[in-house]
Parts: structure tokens; sequence; C-alpha cells
């Protein structure tokens, strides 16, 4: 992981650093001013003395630059810090409002195999998976908010209460978590399928066990595993897709400052937010890999028998 | 020879060749094959065809190429054809029109009620219908339905499909050109993601061992990169346009293709047949291309399909944040985003897009869902 991470830094500072023009290419900036600015931030120095203080400045002080051209002069670190929140927020919400619903839409699609809700399910499934999220977000933003106004428009920062801020997310997140709850759904119709006919199931409602019962404390168990698989590219999916919802709804994220960061061409800035993007996708997937080993015993990290 | 002649006694070696005969060889019962052997493409073509759900989606398919090939050739504009003095005109289209929708009417809201006869603004015949009168601080407004292209003086028997955008460009011709460049692009990062992920996992599979090591290892390591942050990085470096376009999402697009090919040579590899070949002296380059990867075509092309979906989004995606395709080259993305910008005031600028990449998205799941199960092996035979 620690790897990965570092890798990121050094390829965004490598692709950043090969383009040919200068960072503070700027025709309302003398040269002069220019070459001063070069030197503070040893942009003047060889390509591997730059690469050292970059990635010094990283680990031992936190330090990730300055913002030259969307808050100039301002350190990226302190930029970026007050918009992590609410892209966490957003993306953390939607990963667990999605995995409830799918597990029991997939089980109840599941249970009702071939019956009326399940074709009915399986038409919305396929439906949910095409359609990109930001088609969602538009629909949602125009349907609920300005032609049957339920839901805030955008997001409200400055809203005082927990209530109100969550009101003013609903939108964003069902865009978001609308895909990967037909994923897991459609994951786990199959799964289920498959176990429910299995003998040790028979088993268990030999013993006495009613259909809820055996369904959900042995089936259901089983057909995690293969779930959690799904997980690890649905959470980059979301990610994905937060960063242009985000700039929809107008949430402080880190998306749309990734966005403006890239239109303006302040490069510091955005390979901080890259790095920070990575930083919260690879969390996640460790998260998601440790909990392999609660669901199934089977598998933990160690590899001891 | 299952016996030793020689060990036989002499009277049975002794017998006559003649008092030999074979039992039963002139009417041997087998029942002849009725029908024609089958192979295994065609019995999947032949599964794929009775899938209606697949046929229908693989129809709507084919039906949004060729409307992206005709379509921008119809309409009479070109897709960089501005005309500051026709933006934002809503749909109108002959023969709908008079049935009330896609008439090129709109809704304007609080408008002063004096100025409906002022001829300067609203050009005679330009109003259709007054659907509220309010009173605002004692001036009179109005909501009112114009006919939007009375209103903006364009003359009678002009059309536009679609509407035109904020720079008076027709949205049909766009949208279909767009269509075009955004299937250009899916295509061809598939393509180029194929070839790659099959060269590079034939390798690591075929040879295994340190090759294979090496080569795994360091798809691993590109693996582990988030792939929006790897592509962003790309598209900063290459800059906007098709090709740039392309490679991003080929830089880590090819990890899976050649993931499945490097399990399926380990599977095939030391099958008998295989052995045979080598045995023969058939050279590797011949056993990779010709024996062992045909096994794996059918995955293979179920992957390309599902991929295909994903690289439309992932320009999309690119469009929304600002990296996209050229201006003024049209994408499905790019037209999406700019709707976006003014949804509520006209929505129709959004819709069409974004129901054309829905409609593209769908249909492209649901074919490569139905080519899977044809192309199962398990589920041969079946009905």
């Amino acid at each position: 992981m620690l790897l990965t991470l570092f890798l990121v830094m050094s390829l965004s500072f490598w692709i950043i650093r090969l383009m040919p023009k200068s960072i503070f290419e700027n025709p309302e900036v003398s040269p002069e001013i220019q070459r001063l600015l070069e030197a503070e931030m040893h942009l003047d120095k060889p390509m591997v003395v730059q690469y050292y203080y970059f990635l010094k400045g990283i680990v031992l002080h936190g330090d990730f630059g300055t913002s030259v051209k969307v808050r100039p002069g301002m350190d990226v670190f302190r930029i970026i810090s007050t918009r992590i929140p609410p892209t966490v927020m957003l993306n953390v919400l939607a990963l667990l409002v999605s995995m409830p619903l799918g597990f029991i839409l997939g089980t109840i699609a599941a249970l009702r195999r071939n019956k009326p809700t399940d074709v009915v399910m399986s038409f919305l499934i396929v439906l949910f998976i095409s359609i990109p999220s930001f088609v969602f977000a538009s629909a949602l933003q125009y349907f609920l908010t300005f032609k049957i106004p339920i839901f805030p428009t955008l997001y409200d920062s400055t809203a005082l209460t927990l209530g109100a801020k969550l009101n003013s997310l609903v939108l964003p997140i069902t865009a978001l978590a609308l895909g990967p709850i037909a994923t897991i759904a459609r994951y786990l119709r199959g799964e289920l399928i498959e176990t429910l006919s299995s003998e040790y199931l028979l088993l268990a409602r030999t013993k006495g066990l009613t259909r809820a019962q055996a369904t959900v404390r042995h089936a259901l168990r089983n057909s995690l595993v293969p779930i959690a698989n799904t997980i690890i590219p649905m959470i980059t999916g979301i990610i994905g897709g937060s960063l242009v919802v985000e700039r929809m709804y107008s949430i402080p994220g880190m998306g749309g400052q990734l966005v403006d960061s890239i239109l303006a061409g302040d490069h510091f800035l955005t390979v901080a937010l890259l790095i920070f993007y990575s930083a919260i996708s690879l969390i996640t997937i460790l998260i998601v890999d440790v909990s392999y080993g609660i669901i199934d015993p089977r598998i933990r990290i160690g590899g001891r028998q | 020879m299952i016996y030793d002649k020689d060990k036989l006694p002499i009277e049975i070696r002794n017998l006559p060749d003649e008092d030999f005969a074979l039992v039963a060889s002139d009417n041997i019962k087998d029942e002849k094959l009725h029908t024609k052997p089958i192979g295994f493409y065609k019995d999947a073509l032949v599964r794929l065809s009775k899938n209606r759900v697949t046929m229908f989606s693989f129809g709507v398919i084919v039906l949004v190429i060729l409307l992206a090939l005709i379509v921008p050739s119809l309409t009479g504009y070109t897709y960089t054809e501005q005309n500051v003095s026709r933006k934002n005109l809503p749909p109108k289209i002959q023969g709908l029109e008079k049935l009330g929708i896609a008439d090129g009417t709109r809704l304007l809201v609080n408008r002063k009620k004096d100025s409906l006869t002022d001829a300067n603004r609203y050009p005679e015949g330009s109003v259709i219908e007054i659907t509220r009168e309010f009173d605002a601080n004692g001036v009179a407004m109005v909501d009112v339905v114009i006919d939007y292209y009375k209103y903006s003086n364009v003359p009678d028997g002009t059309y536009y499909w679609l509407g035109t955008d904020y720079l008076g460009r027709d949205l049909c011709t766009r949208l279909f050109w767009g269509a075009r460049i955004s299937l250009l692009i899916a295509f061809f990062s598939v393509i180029l993601n194929v070839i790659i992920g099959v060269i590079y996992g034939s390798i690591a599979g075929y040879y295994g061992g340190n090759v294979d090591y090496v080569l795994t290892h360091f798809a691993e390591i590109l693996d582990g990169l988030p792939y929006i942050v790897v592509t962003i990085l790309f598209m900063i470096l290459l800059g906007s346009g098709m090709l740039s376009i392309i490679l991003a999402l080929t830089v880590t697009g090819w990890i899976g293709t050649s993931r499945l090919i490097r399990a399926q040579f380990y599977r095939f590899k030391g099958r008998e047949y295989v052995l045979a070949a080598r045995t023969l002296g058939v050279p590797d380059r011949q056993l990779i291309f010709r024996h062992i990867l045909p096994n794996t075509i059918g995955p293979l092309i179920t992957r390309a399909m599902i991929a295909i979906p994903g690289a439309i989004f992932s320009e999309s995606f690119l469009a929304y944040i600002g990296l996209g395709i050229k201006p003024p080259s049209p994408s499905i993305g790019v037209l999406l985003s700019n709707g976006q910008s003014v949804l509520l005031q006209y929505p129709y600028q959004t819709i069409a897009p974004a129901v054309l990449i829905s409609v593209l998205m769908i249909s492209f799941n649901l074919f490569a869902n139905g080519l899977r199960d044809a192309l199962d092996p398990t589920r041969r035979g079946e009905e």
C-alpha cells in the first residue's frame, strides 16, 4: 500500500514536471520574478534534486507545496484539509447506504426467483448498473428539486444541524448509491440462487430452521465472500462518480477543487489532490481486505493454518 | 497382433483363412446422423439468436451506430456551425409539432404584461398562450408560452430536431457526431487494451517461471494505482484530444485482459494436444497464437463487450472534469456536461445526450450478458 502511494507520488511528480511549460508561466508576471519564484521552490535545480525535495517535503513535513493559480500563495495542504471531510462523508455514506440495501434487495430477488418481483427487479438492476451516476444526478436534480421541490438543489454547507446537512446530501448520495446497490443485488442474487439449492441448506431446513433463518444464517454468509470481491471496483466507481457529482451539487469537496486545479493548471494542487484520492481509495480497500477475515474465518491474514 | 501365433496349438494354427468370416460386417445397425455436426461457435450463435433480449439490444446498438453515421448529414447543419441569434432554441420536429410535442415552444415566467405588445421583443404570432396572470408590486406580470422560433426571429420552416445550444449549434447533429466520437473512442481503446492484454498475458502465461513472475508483479503494481488518478494524470500529460483519451484509457485498462489470458494459458498449456504439437516441432509463436489462444476467444469477446460501456462512461467522466475531447468536437460526455450547466433553464439540452448514453450503456451491457451466456461452454446444448 505504501509502495502504491509512493508510486502515485513519483508518477505524478515526473509527469507534471516533464511537461515543457513552466509552472509559473503567466504573461503578467515578469521573467525576473518567475525566476525568483522558481528558485524559492527549488525549480531551478536538476530534476532529481527537485524530486528529492518533493518527497522530503511530503514525508517529513506534510508539505505539498504552494498553490500557484487557484488560490495563489496558499499552502496546498491547508486548502485540501478543509475539502476532505465533505468528500469522505459523501463517499462513505454512499457506500454504507448501498451495502445493506443491495443485500436486502438481492436476497428478496433470490428468494422470489423467476416470480414477477424478481423479473421487475432484474430489469431495474440492469437499468441502474448501466446508467452513469452523473446522469442520475442530473435527473434527480431536475425532477426532485426543480419540478417537485422536495430537496434542496445544492449542498448546504452553512447548515447548522447535521439533519439539514444530510438533507441536502440525500440526492447526491442516492445518485452515487444506485449503481452499487444494483451491482451488489445482482451478484448476491446469483450467489444465493446457487447456495439455496445446496445440500447444507437442506440440512439446515431439516434440522428445523425456518426458511428465513436458514437463509440469513447459512446461505447469506457463504455468499458474502464473492460479493466482497465486487466491492473494491465499486469503491473506485463511487469515488470517480463523486468527483462529478460533487461539482453538480456544489459540494465543497476535493472533486470540485480537482476540476478547478486541472482547468487552471495549478499542478501542485492537482498532484496533492491525486495523492489524497489515492490514499482514500487505498484505505477503503484495506478496510475491505481486512473484513474478508471477519466474513469468512478461513481467510485470515498471515496465512497460518 | 494381440497374440503370439507361434504359441497356439498346431491344429488351430493351420486353419485355412477361408473358414473365417466377419460377423455382421454388412449390416451394422448404427443409426445414421440426421443432423449436421455443429461447432462451438455455431452453437453459440444459435443460442445467441434465440435470446430475444440480446438480439434486441444488438439491434439497438446497430441502430445507434447507423444513426451516428447517417444523421449528421441529414440535418443540414454541421457540428461546428454557430449562429448566435439562434441560441438555445427548443426542439422542433416536422409532423410532431402539430401534436404539441417538440413544437418549439417555451414557457417564460415572470414577464411584464405590457411588454407583450412590444413587437420588437415579441414578434407577431410568437405569443401562444398566457398561463398565469399575477400582480407583483403593482406591476402586471404574466407567465407566457411563446413560440421560441418566432421569438428569436428564426424564419418559418426552420427545424432543429433537438434544439440548439448556447452558441446556436444544432444539437441533433452534435449529438450523433458525438456518439460517433464516443463510440470510436470506446472501440479503439478496447481494441488496444485487448491487443496489449493478449500479448502480455500470453507471454506471461505461456513461458511461466521467472518471466511470469516479473510480468505479473509489474501488472499488479500498476493495477494498484487508482484508475481515476492514473487516467487523469495521463490526460494532463497528453493534453486533450481523441488519441489522448484512447491512450489514457489504455494505461491500466489492459491488465484485466492480460490476467484472463494468463489464466487461460495456464489451463491449456499442459494439455496433450499442445504437447503433441510441440513434439512435432511447432515454434512457440505458432503454439501461442494458433493452438492455445483460440481457446480463450469466448471469454475475450465477452470481456471486450463489457469493457465498451465502461470506456464510454470514462470518456464522459473525463469530459465532465474538463479533460475531454478538444472543442469544438462534441462527444456524448461533452454534450452532457454542457447541458448540465444549464439544466434548470434548458433541460432538453441534457435529456437527449442522457437518454442516448443510457440507451447505449444498457444495450451494451445486455448484449454482453447474452454473449457471455452463449459463449459459456458449460451451457452448451441447452436450449
